[in-house]
């Protein structure tokens, strides 16, 4: 289970490259559609199951689809992809680069593998260290948020509303 | 802007460094700092020429990639320690890369290269604000984290951002950049003092406080951004040429005004820990910053350059702007000196 993930880590790193190489913002948002989906089964993986599935419905579902609504309004004749500008796959080949740079770094000697541990029993008990535990962390977190939580979720309700407030302010006519 | 948009900006800019003040976790703290950083967007914006809307975009391109890094080391932390509590992040590579961001939020070499254009880009007032409010919340995190940073990264930024605010300045003709580069200086200062007496930081902070919100006040009631503009000021508030100088000399750290105490105090901590190259070093550099104060005050209180007669004699007007809290704000920042004994009510 944990080659999964972390093969799913890697490609993870991969749709990120692929974004940040900058393409047009069309080729991009399907790399951050991909990254998206990866990231929900690296935390699916992990096993909050709830928490994945919560970033394919609000992240993947509601602002991805904003997101590419407005980039098909706001889109060009020729938009650029990662063929068609040499610079653009320039930096896509050399992020690629260091990411298996990075993979060999990590399988080469012998200190500490950070985050990962191949051989664990991660794919019978799902929560990680060993012993069976009766309450499923990713439910019992959202649902703390609701109770003793609550201070945080009306600071993060505060910050989306103030958010909203400023891109209108930011994106108003400017004479 | 529209009133009730600008209550709500600024109440949450308000809020968002009370809870980074406020706060023991660290989530809670990061989330202070994007509070800040969002809000102070569209006050950078108030106008609306092209030149605030790029220094916007630095000021929030520099702030989300140091709010960035910060997370990262949170997570390092919370992954080696199993905890989010501040004061105890022992893990050297999350310590120092929290230590990094900060130290970017703040502005402190070699991370200070979005300060004098992000404070020239914009008005007196959102300058005045990012100036003295934003540093707040970092150092309050700064405060209680530096135990476990390492204390030679803290050192070479200090010194670094002394020399820098020292020597970025000299060129300088716009007084916005001018006290940006004093900033730079003076968090230089605060930062030096943390490992040895932290308390001498918060002093050193009330005093930068006190001085840059008068400076900036005299600047803006009297509407020069220039030193061309400087020179004319004698004419129209004499009174206010004067306090400019003294408040200048003040922050240069010129005994007896105010701004001397933070200096003394810091010299002879670092003395008592037998460190005797460096704050030699930083008393001869602090004196780059008071060249460039002198100028500031030649230029405005001690000659008159050459001008046609009638502007010598020109109309005054009733001034429009608010001067509530400038007569205490200079009071404050020149005549403190006598009072070091009370700063042991900041322990």
């Amino acid at each position: 289970m944990m080659y999964i993930v972390f093969i799913m880590s890697v490609l993870y790193v991969v749709g990120f490259i692929g974004f940040s190489s900058k393409p047009s913002p069309v080729y991009g948002g399907m790399s951050l559609v991909v990254s998206g989906g990866l990231g929900c089964g690296i935390i699916m993986g992990s096993g909050g199951s709830f928490l994945g599935l919560v970033v394919f419905l609000v992240y993947l579902g509601g602002m991805m689809v904003v997101f590419g609504y407005t980039i098909a309004m706001a889109t060009e004749e020729y938009p650029e992809t990662w063929g068609s500008n040499v610079v653009v796959l320039g930096a896509f080949l050399v992020g690629l680069l260091m990411e298996v740079f990075m993979i060999m770094w990590l399988f080469s000697g012998e200190h500490e593998l950070v985050g990962f541990y191949f051989g664990g029993l991660e794919d019978l008990m799902v929560l990680g260290e060993e012993g069976f535990e009766y309450v499923r962390e990713d439910y019992s977190g959202g649902a703390s948020l609701y109770s003793y939580g609550f201070w945080f979720l009306a600071m993060a309700g505060w910050m989306l509303f103030v958010s909203i407030f400023i891109a209108i302010e930011v994106t108003r006519k400017r004479y | 802007m529209n009133p009730l948009a600008l209550s709500l900006i600024l109440t949450t800019l308000l809020a968002g460094t009370l809870i980074t003040m406020m706060s023991s976790h660290w989530l809670t703290a990061w989330m202070g700092l994007e509070m800040n950083m969002l809000t102070m967007i569209p006050i950078l914006m108030k106008t609306t020429n092209p030149r605030s809307t790029e220094a916007a975009t630095k000021y929030f391109m520099t702030q989300a990639m140091a709010s960035m890094m910060l997370m990262m080391a949170l997570t390092i932390n919370l992954m080696y320690s199993g905890q989010w509590s501040i004061t105890k992040m022992t893990n050297p590579v999350a310590s120092n890369m929290a230590l990094m961001a900060l130290m970017t939020k703040l502005g402190s070499a070699p991370f200070h290269f979005w300060v004098p254009e992000v404070t020239q880009g914009v008005e007196l007032t959102p300058g005045m604000i990012l100036l003295t409010w934003q540093k707040l919340a970092p150092l309050s995190l700064l405060y209680q984290m530096a135990t476990y940073t390492n204390t030679n990264l803290i050192y070479l930024s200090g010194l670094l951002s002394i020399l820098i605010g020292g020597w970025g300045g000299l060129n300088q003709t716009q007084l916005r950049k001018i006290l940006a580069y004093s900033s730079i200086s003076h968090m230089g200062w605060m930062l030096i003092i943390l490992p040895f007496n932290p308390t001498l930081t918060l002093l050193n902070l009330t005093i930068y406080i006190m001085l840059t919100l008068s400076i900036f006040m005299i600047l803006t009631n009297t509407f020069t951004t220039s030193m061309s503009s400087l020179t004319l000021m004698w004419n129209k508030t004499p009174a206010m040429t004067i306090m400019l100088m003294t408040t200048l000399l003040s922050l240069g750290g010129l005994p007896p005004l105010s701004g001397f105490m933070p200096k003394w105090l810091m010299i002879h901590e670092l003395t008592k820990n037998n460190s005797i190259i460096m704050p030699l070093t930083m008393a001869i550099m602090a004196l780059l910053n008071m060249y460039f104060y002198m100028r500031l005050i030649y230029y405005s209180s001690l000659t008159i350059l050459p001008s046609t007669n009638n502007m010598k004699m020109t109309w005054r007007f009733t001034n429009t702007k608010h001067t509530m809290t400038l007569p205490t704000l200079i009071t404050l920042s020149n005549m403190l000196l006598p009072l070091t004994p009370m700063i042991s009510m900041l322990e």
